[in-house]
């Protein structure tokens, strides 16, 4: 694998719960055990009733887009040279929306409410980062 | 709760240039516009007795003295002033500034608050430094930024969904840009003054879809001020006041994926209204937070000045610019007279009372008895909505 030189996740004690999962091919978000919010991105506290018993759920990794955008300059330095590339809001069918990249698609046929599935790109050793796919073959 | 309503006003204003001033400095540029402001009120300077200066951002170290009271002592405050401190909220530092002057004003810890802001975002720090740094500022680190999210990116995530829900095309966003380049030709102090129209803009390269580069503001260098005191106190002081009628406000999250609509910014304009005791009819002229078109037209539907999904025809019909039915930004705002990092609500904040004073110049808008501004930080943590008059208690 060739070296990796843009932002890693900084990896704190949920986040590491969140890609341990995503090295293991599971797209994780919370729920709370006292109010049933969902919760994501993963919380301490659940925002909805303060309740501290959030426990963790798999996701199906199947959503929708609900906004994209497809970066073609002044993008972060990091990244300058990945342009194109496509970036999206995902409402994911569990009810909770989370930020990826697009990838395997033609950038022409994004459109709001596509709908996508996860894919984990292995970007190093320790994390593979959850992006989205078109899922619908007549759309890639 | 007890309303401040009409109990305090902007007496006095001052700005330098926007735009790329490698050989200004930031004391001299903080300076003048205190000393402008001053001047303007034609307050006795012993009566500032607080001093709130905003976040500068290019550098930390002009940030550190200014809250250390570097301004008191420019100014010569040192023995008359009770209070110098930082309200830092990004771009809506502003507008939260001009809600603790008036506080500290109503409540009588405080006679005459100077709240000022410069920052160097054009010249201090290099454009890579400048694109790093809006590629981090407020963007959350354990599951965007490995992304290559930013706040550009932000932009075309707005425009995009904005499009597809209303329907608004391209041009119509492209017209929100022709407008303020129109006010910006009419404004001394603003960067980007040469007219552009929706089709040249159309033309300009796509840099993160649908928003195109001439879709982007600018960062630039700049400052601004203004006095807040008692609306008793400003009556002796000056025959036009811009009194302080309404403020409505509410903060969200700090992630873009945690905002569930920007319905949810609703009760901000409608604490506005209720406080100043008006509605979206009364409006004469709106200075609007903008960073990129597309805000603006949210905004104006927000604001109730427009349906919803209905902004993009009414300025693209010429609506907002000099001579229509409802000027927007009329300085330009930061589309066209330049981003000035937090200082970005300060501008179009001066330009509101500017406009309310009758100081506004060729571009002063006639009968303007009633202004509303808006201003937002981070990646729209927060929405602020003042109210500001020419009739105070």
């Amino acid at each position: 694998m060739s070296e990796y030189n843009k932002p890693l996740p900084l990896v704190t004690e949920l986040s590491k719960h969140f890609y341990d999962g995503c090295k293991q091919g599971e797209l994780l978000y919370q729920k709370c055990d006292d109010c049933g919010q969902i919760v994501f991105y993963p919380k301490e506290l659940c925002p909805a009733c303060m309740g501290r018993r959030l426990s963790w759920r798999k996701s199906n990794g199947k959503g929708k887009i609900y906004t994209f955008t497809v970066t073609y300059d002044a993008a972060p330095p990091e990244f300058a040279t990945d342009v194109p590339y496509a970036l999206a809001l995902i409402d994911v069918d569990e009810g909770f929306r989370m930020m990826s990249n697009i990838v395997e698609c033609d950038f022409d046929k994004l459109r709001c409410e596509m709908p996508v599935e996860v894919v984990f790109d292995q970007i190093t050793p320790d994390i593979a980062l959850p992006k989205f796919r078109p899922s619908e073959p007549d759309e890639q | 709760m007890k309303s401040i309503s009409g109990k305090t006003a902007i007496v006095g204003i001052g700005e330098v240039p926007t735009g790329h001033f490698p050989d200004r400095s930031f004391i001299k540029a903080a300076v003048d516009v205190c000393e402008m402001a001053i001047t303007d009120a034609g307050i006795p300077k012993q009566d500032i007795d607080t001093v709130i200066p905003i976040g500068v951002v290019s550098n930390p170290l002009d940030n550190t003295n200014v809250i250390c009271s570097w301004l008191v002592e420019e100014l010569g405050l040192g023995k008359t002033a009770k209070s110098n401190f930082q309200v830092m909220s990004g771009g809506s530092s502003s507008a939260n500034s001009l809600k603790v002057a008036s506080a500290l004003v109503a409540a009588g810890l405080s006679k005459a608050v100077l709240v000022v802001h410069c920052d160097r975002m054009g010249t201090g720090l290099d454009l890579s430094a400048a694109i790093s740094m809006f590629s981090k500022a407020s963007i959350n680190q354990e599951y965007e930024m490995p992304y290559g999210f930013s706040q550009l990116a932000l932009a075309g995530f707005l425009q995009q969904r904005y499009m597809y829900e209303t329907g608004t095309t391209e041009r119509q966003i492209a017209s929100v840009v022709e407008s303020l380049r129109k006010w910006a030709a009419l404004n001394p102090n603003a960067m980007l003054r040469k007219p552009k129209t929706a089709d040249e803009i159309l033309q300009s390269k796509m840099i993160s879809s649908p928003v195109r580069k001439k879709m982007m503001n600018i960062l630039a260098d700049g400052a601004a001020a203004f006095i807040v005191t008692s609306s008793e106190y400003a009556r002796d002081l000056t025959d036009t006041p811009a009194y302080v009628l309404g403020i409505g406000s509410r903060c969200t999250s700090f992630t873009v994926t945690a905002q569930p609509h920007f319905d949810c910014w609703q009760p901000a304009v409608d604490g506005a209204y209720h406080m100043a005791g008006i509605g979206p009819g009364d409006i004469d002229v709106a200075e609007i937070y903008d960073a990129f078109p597309t805000f603006i037209l949210i905004s104006m539907e927000l604001l109730g000045l427009c349906e919803k999904g209905k902004a993009g025809k009414f300025v693209e019909d010429g609506n907002t610019s000099p001579g229509g039915r409802l000027p927007v930004s009329t300085n330009g705002a930061m589309m066209a007279q330049g981003h000035t990092g937090a200082g970005g609500g300060m501008a179009i904040l001066v330009e509101a009372a500017r406009q309310i004073m009758g100081k506004a110049g060729e571009r002063q808008v006639q009968n303007a008895n009633i202004a509303i501004e808006t201003a937002s930080g981070g990646i729209g943590m927060d929405f602020h909505v003042g109210v500001l008059g020419k009739e105070g208690q």
